[in-house]
């Protein structure tokens, strides 16, 4: 009741009944004031209300901060981005590499040529040796030590490699893997953390006796150098200078940009306060030493000393000289504006200065000071910046990695991820695609608009050595390669081939079956007339089955699909690994079916490995930030399809790019380089496919434009191209026949596909089953 | 099942006994003692396969499967069509309890070498092991026929 009584009273005065009551008034006067002077102090009076209230409030906000600050500082302190790396480099006596493409790879790795190879990460080459001094590297399987190893290449092979600190010979070596990327948290932060004990004693004492002297002193805040610092606002007239504590640097790294307003300052030395109260002086040291921002690397935040001294020394922490961490020190106070590649004379200013500081501090001596002061910055060159530079892979990467860990765990949690992904391969990948993009479009005159993606796998394991999915291949935009979903045209006929040559039925087809390709109109799923024709538009009468494969006999095809039937076919795209659901229209026998260029790689995936279902992978092994090992995900391979009939289809892909629709490869690939594959194009030359395989890699490219229109060019004069410029550069080996006991090979005519002499023209040779070769000869004199 | 598994870890470890050898050639080829698998890398394996496969072996015989079977697919990445080494590898997965798995590396083993017939044994026993756990009982007993004819 009191409460509400007490605004009324207030008004009272002013009302008119004033005079009437003023006896009254003055008699309880007396009274009046006593209880007003208690309902002043009461629970009831306002300011004791607001009082309580903004206390409350207060003391609320102070709980948050601390909460706030307790779990950043003790929970996930940092987020820490996960780290992809490319296949490590195997060297052993006999693998084939050259010694410019050797040296391009410790390029990538960040390995700077020395005179002397003292320290680990340098490299020397004299002729036909290179000498490395290796850096250690914790792999899944244990750890590579630091080594000084000398190779020897000769005719691009290694003959030997010595270890010369061991004075051993190697069998083997493996170079650690280069980071290829990483998966950031939103601010793109990357850190490498250290712990207080690892960093050297001079970078403490220099740091704080250049930010904060009295840091054992304080309770975070230094009420001092706050004074100082607001002295000198009021006579600059603005915010100028900072009585930062390092706990208050801490703080403002921490959570808060760089806006300097009066809230912004409390806000800070609350929680600088909570922090200090909840923690040691030592973890405070050790986490300011980890977040401080010290640079940047195009997106990527460069924190904590840790990776500071990698970044521009190439070093860990602990082996940094004064010189280096005099510079780190002054980094401090602005990387940018000290930047030492762009700005290499005011950094060493400031270093000086630093360093005099040290010497008047007496943390180093005064020679030594001036001794310092003379040297020249030692950083070593900006680094390239390969990192961010594989967005399609990297984006194949997380898509892998999504199934088995949440995006936050991916991005925050430090984790290594191991690849097979082959940064040698995406170059030549790379430049082929963009060459070879340029150059047709303008023959085509697209204006621009024909686009491009690139898949290149392991023939016998599945790993994902490149990608490419656009034609300017660093650009991350739309990634093709497993984004755009296209007709795959003629890259569906090998199922139906190996469907009728796998057939029972009295083993009724083999390579030679003749198939009939004139032309047929049937109904097709809409009740509508279907008339395919062939690609020259000529129908081929009675055409053997090989044949009609090699040159990509639409009629023949489709009748050969109407017999055996659409169930069957479908089967045996599911064993080749196609996962999509497709449609038994007829229309599919010709290509009707949406496929990305990698659910094309993972489908011929099947034939390259010989016909074992191979799922594709992107990702080898993640190990947790202190590298122990978390997940493996292991070859995995099931047998779909019969080696002998394997081996039937696989040569008359082999002959498809000796003789048949892709026959451009046989001027342009070296003579002793077998390969198999088959061309595909879609309705009116709007998609242009090749997919093939030697027995190590196989590749598969699509060209197209996005809006779907014609591009004019077939799988023979597009895609084709982009796939020759590749494999003619790539280290890749043969395909070889398996040996098969039930298998027997015969020289055959290839347009009417009896015996034949090898020298006759058109002589193909080919396997059969036993038993089921031909028996009549055509004779060619 | 626990005899099972020691079986399989012997049939493993004495596959990859075979490749406890010095892998300097000059030294030539030995084979340690107690050997039971006949099933040995062919002469044309390199020297840094060979290495390759001792140190599978050694994770192998510290139970380090996982090890193991890293180093086999390095060694398999050099070499692709080395037939023993996805032999073993379908015995390391036989030894994990994969059969399905073992059963489609002994296949692919087996695709690759045509002569080793001690070899293409080994293989077709994994290969009756798997269909017997899928309950394949006719196909279990014709790979296991397979197997007897080949060393006959």
């Amino acid at each position: 009741m009191a409460n509400r009584s007490n605004p009324r009273k207030r008004k009272t005065p002013a009302s008119s009944k004033l005079g009437s009551r003023k006896k009254k008034a003055r008699t309880r006067s007396r009274k009046k004031k006593t209880s007003k002077k208690q309902k002043w102090l009461s629970f009831s009076s306002w300011p004791v209300r607001l009082f309580i209230l903004s206390s409350f409030l207060f003391l609320a906000y102070v709980i948050y901060l601390d909460v706030t600050i307790r779990v950043q500082f003790e929970g996930k302190r940092w987020a820490l981005p996960a780290k992809v790396y490319a296949r490590p480099l195997e060297l052993y006596p006999g693998k084939k590499i050259a010694t410019a493409e050797f040296l391009h790879e410790l390029k990538i790795l960040g390995y700077r040529y020395a005179h002397q190879t003292k320290e680990a990460g340098t490299y020397a080459q004299s002729g036909e040796h290179v000498l490395i001094n290796t850096r250690p590297f914790l792999f899944w399987d244990g750890e590579e030590v630091s080594r000084q190893i000398r190779l020897r290449i000769v005719n691009e092979h290694i003959e030997r490699i010595d270890a010369i600190d061991t004075n051993q010979l190697l069998d083997i070596f493996r170079l650690e893997p280069a980071v290829i990327g990483r998966i950031y948290p939103a601010h793109n932060e990357d850190r490498e953390l250290v712990k207080l004990n690892e960093v050297p004693t001079l970078l403490v004492k220099g740091l704080l006796a250049l930010e904060d002297r009295s840091f054992f002193e304080h309770h975070g805040l230094n009420p001092k150098a706050i004074a100082r610092a607001i002295i000198a606002d009021i006579r600059a007239g603005k915010m100028v200078q900072g009585g930062s504590t390092l706990t208050q640097q801490l703080v403002k790294n921490f959570f808060l940009d760089n806006e300097r307003t009066l809230v912004r300052k409390l806000n800070e030395a609350l929680m600088s306060l909570l922090l200090e109260w909840h923690y040691d002086k030592d973890e405070i040291l050790e986490a300011y030493i980890n977040e401080i921002y010290l640079g940047q690397d195009k997106k990527r935040a460069i924190h904590g000393f840790g990776l500071a001294s990698r970044f521009y020394y190439d070093k860990p922490l602990s082996r940094l000289n004064l010189s280096q961490i005099a510079t780190l020190i002054t980094l401090v106070r602005g990387p940018s504006y000290y930047d030492p590649w762009r700005n290499p004379k005011r950094l060493i200013k400031r270093r000086n200065l630093v360093l005099s500081i040290m010497a008047e501090q007496k943390i180093i001596t005064h020679d030594t000071s001036k001794r310092v002061q003379r040297l020249a910055l030692d950083v070593i060159p900006k680094p390239s910046g390969v990192s961010g530079a594989y967005p399609a892979f990297m984006e194949l990467v997380r898509r892998q990695l999504r199934r088995d860990y949440r995006a936050r765990d991916l991005s925050a949690e430090g984790l290594q991820i191991f690849t097979g992904f082959d940064p040698t391969i995406q170059k030549t990948v790379e430049q082929a695609l963009t060459k070879r993009i340029t150059q047709l479009d303008k023959k085509h005159n697209l204006s621009g608009n024909l686009q491009g993606a690139v898949v290149i796998t392991e023939s016998s394991n599945g790993e994902v050595l490149a990608l490419a999915g656009d034609r300017a291949p660093r650009y991350a935009g739309f990634n093709r390669a497993l984004d755009a979903h296209r007709p795959i045209g003629s890259l569906v006929k090998p199922a139906v081939y190996l469907t009728a040559l796998e057939s029972k039925q009295n083993q009724k087809y083999n390579l030679t079956s003749l198939l009939d390709d004139n032309a047929l109109t049937i109904k097709s799923n809409a009740d509508q007339l279907w008339s395919p024709r062939n690609y020259d538009g000529k129908s081929h009468g009675q055409t053997p089955l090989v044949t009609a494969l090699m040159n990509s006999y639409n009629q023949a095809t489709v009748r050969l699909g109407m017999e055996l039937g659409f169930e069957p076919i479908v089967d045996t795209l599911k064993r080749m690994g196609v996962m999509s659901s497709i449609d038994p229209y007829p229309s599919m026998l010709l290509g009707a079916v949406n496929l990305s260029p990698y659910q094309v790689a993972r489908m011929y995936q099947t034939l390259a490995s010989g016909g074992f279902n191979t799922p594709l992978r992107a990702v080898r092994e993640v190990l947790a930030v202190d590298g122990s090992p978390l997940r493996r995900f292991p070859l995995k391979i099931e047998q779909t399809i019969q080696p002998e009939n394997l081996q039937l289809l696989n040569s008359a892909l082999t002959l498809v790019t000796q003789k048949g629709t892709a026959r451009y490869l046989a001027n342009v690939l070296p003579e002793t380089l077998q390969v198999a594959g088959k061309t595909g194009t879609t309705n009116d030359l709007r998609d242009s496919w090749f997919a093939g395989y030697s027995s190590s890699h196989l590749g598969v490219v699509w060209l197209g434009q996005d809006n779907n229109q014609s591009i004019g060019m077939s799988g023979s004069s597009g895609a084709l191209r982009v796939w020759a410029d590749i494999f003619r550069k790539l280290e890749t080996y043969s395909l070889e026949p398996l040996e098969l006991d039930s298998l027997t090979y015969h020289w055959i005519d290839s347009e009417n596909g009896l015996i034949t002499d090898e020298d006759c023209p058109g002589a193909i040779y080919i396997p059969f089953y036993k038993g089921t070769e031909p028996e009549q000869v055509s004779d060619c004199q | 099942m626990p005899s099972f598994k020691l079986l399989a870890c012997l049939i493993l470890f004495t596959s990859l006994a075979a490749c406890s050898f010095k892998t300097q050639r000059e030294e030539g080829f030995p084979v340690g003692k107690g050997e039971v698998s006949q099933v040995r890398p062919p002469a044309s394996t390199t020297s840094a396969v060979l290495s390759l496969l001792g140190k599978a072996r050694q994770a192998a015989l510290e139970g380090e499967l996982v090890k193991a079977e890293s180093q086999l697919e390095r060694a398999l990445r050099i070499e692709p069509r080395n037939a023993a080494v996805w032999h073993y590898m379908a015995k390391l997965r036989l030894n994990q309890g994969k059969l399905e798995q073992a059963a489609g590396l002994a296949a692919k083993s087996n695709s690759l070498e045509k002569r080793d017939k001690q070899l293409q044994a080994d293989n077709w026993r994994i290969i009756a092991h798997a269909r017997h756990q899928k309950g394949d009982l006719q196909g279990a007993r014709q790979a296991q026929e397979k197997a007897r004819q080949l060393l006959d």
